[in-house]
């Protein structure tokens, strides 16, 4: 796990994993039906991002990132520990898309990015940008200069949420 | 987890079977590509879940990926790669055309990637079926253009459900002793990974 904050080199923040995104910082991630999730802070121009892979870990033990559950305890902790209290937060998603025409074996994207949602309204974090759903992979790059989130997709242009 | 890679003779029997599985796959790609392209496994490795992409360097770049599931109770995903020029090489050689790296993929193109993922799918589960002694059931292969990540994180979702490590197998193409940058994974879910592993376990 990944907490230092993240450096110039765009770390890429695999399944499971969540990365502290300093000032001035990127952070990237690929995601099919994971979903990745910014908390953003932008008067500290600080963020997080996670690549939560499954909606919850029903007591299972595992990297915090994995589960949707466990994943924003943990990036709201390490934020907090950057001074970057919840008033501040605003959320942004991307992913969760239906992989392989919606025949793979498990169609789980929907159901991770309903679980952040109702986990963002439990603690009262507004979501400020969305990117979710379809069949097609996403690569994400999150700068914390503009709390933009970049997405892309293959064969489509470039979205900034 | 229950199926994991435990010691160094169960690696081994592991090694084994899906030796025998790329085995047979690459008789029946050689057939189909005159004699022209084989493979080899180059190993099977238990990952840490966040590592998959980065140690099996399936990167952010677009690919052309062709895709089966295994249905059934028995499941997991046989994922075949290639970069844009090699996937249109094969193609190429198969259709007995010039290589053509413009525009978009032509139907017959993509039915020639496709029936060449389901000969080579349809090898590989056959070979394991019968050393697990249960029918393992290919879907039709599906033809997909993406981030190499987005799909391999997909392929390995069944696994990640239970465990936070993953088994995949990793092999080589080879045209004669020249390595191509294609690449095919196959990632057994639990259920069928618990089956090969009992298998593993009453013949060790």
């Amino acid at each position: 796990m990944t907490q230092a904050l993240a450096s110039k080199k765009e770390p890429l923040v695999g399944m499971g994993q969540v990365v502290m995104v300093g000032r001035a910082d990127l952070s990237r991630a690929v995601l099919g039906s994971c979903v990745g999730l910014v908390l953003y802070h932008a008067r500290l121009g600080i963020g997080s991002l996670a690549h939560i892979v499954l909606p919850s870990s029903e007591g299972r033990q595992g990297p915090p990132g994995k589960f949707a559950d466990t994943a924003l305890p943990f990036m709201l902790k390490s934020l907090a520990d950057q001074y970057a209290n919840r008033s501040g937060l605003v959320a942004k998603l991307a992913g969760g898309a239906n992989m392989f025409g919606g025949q793979g074996p498990i169609q789980i994207g929907h159901s991770n990015a309903e679980a952040i949602r109702a986990g963002l309204e439990d603690v009262r974090i507004p979501i400020v940008g969305e990117h979710l759903g379809g069949n097609k992979g996403r690569r994400v790059t999150f700068e914390t200069e503009s709390g933009d989130l970049h997405v892309e997709i293959v064969g489509e242009p470039t979205a900034t949420i | 987890m229950n199926a994991s890679v435990k010691s160094a003779r169960v690696q081994s029997l592991f090694q084994e079977i899906f030796a025998s599985a790329t085995q047979s796959a690459s008789e029946s790609l050689r057939g189909w590509t005159s004699g022209q392209i084989s493979l080899e496994l180059d190993d099977v490795h238990e990952l840490p879940m966040e590592e998959v992409t980065s140690q099996l360097e399936v990167g952010e770049e677009m690919l052309t990926i062709i895709a089966l599931t295994l249905e059934g109770e028995l499941g997991g995903q046989i994922i075949l790669t290639f970069d844009e020029e090699n996937g249109r090489q094969l193609a190429a050689t198969l259709l007995n055309r010039e290589l053509n790296l413009e525009g978009d993929w032509s139907a017959l193109e993509i039915s020639a990637l496709k029936e060449t993922g389901n000969i080579l799918a349809c090898a590989y589960v056959h070979t394991i079926s019968e050393l697990i002694g249960k029918n393992l059931i290919p879907s039709p292969p599906h033809f997909i253009q993406d981030f190499g990540a987005s799909v391999l994180q997909q392929a390995v979702m069944a696994q990640a459900m239970t465990s936070d490590r993953v088994l995949v197998c990793r092999t080589t193409f080879l045209r004669g002793k020249e390595a191509l940058d294609w690449r095919v994974f196959f990632v057994p879910d639990h259920a069928l990974l618990s089956e090969i592993h009992a298998t593993v376990q009453s013949a060790s």
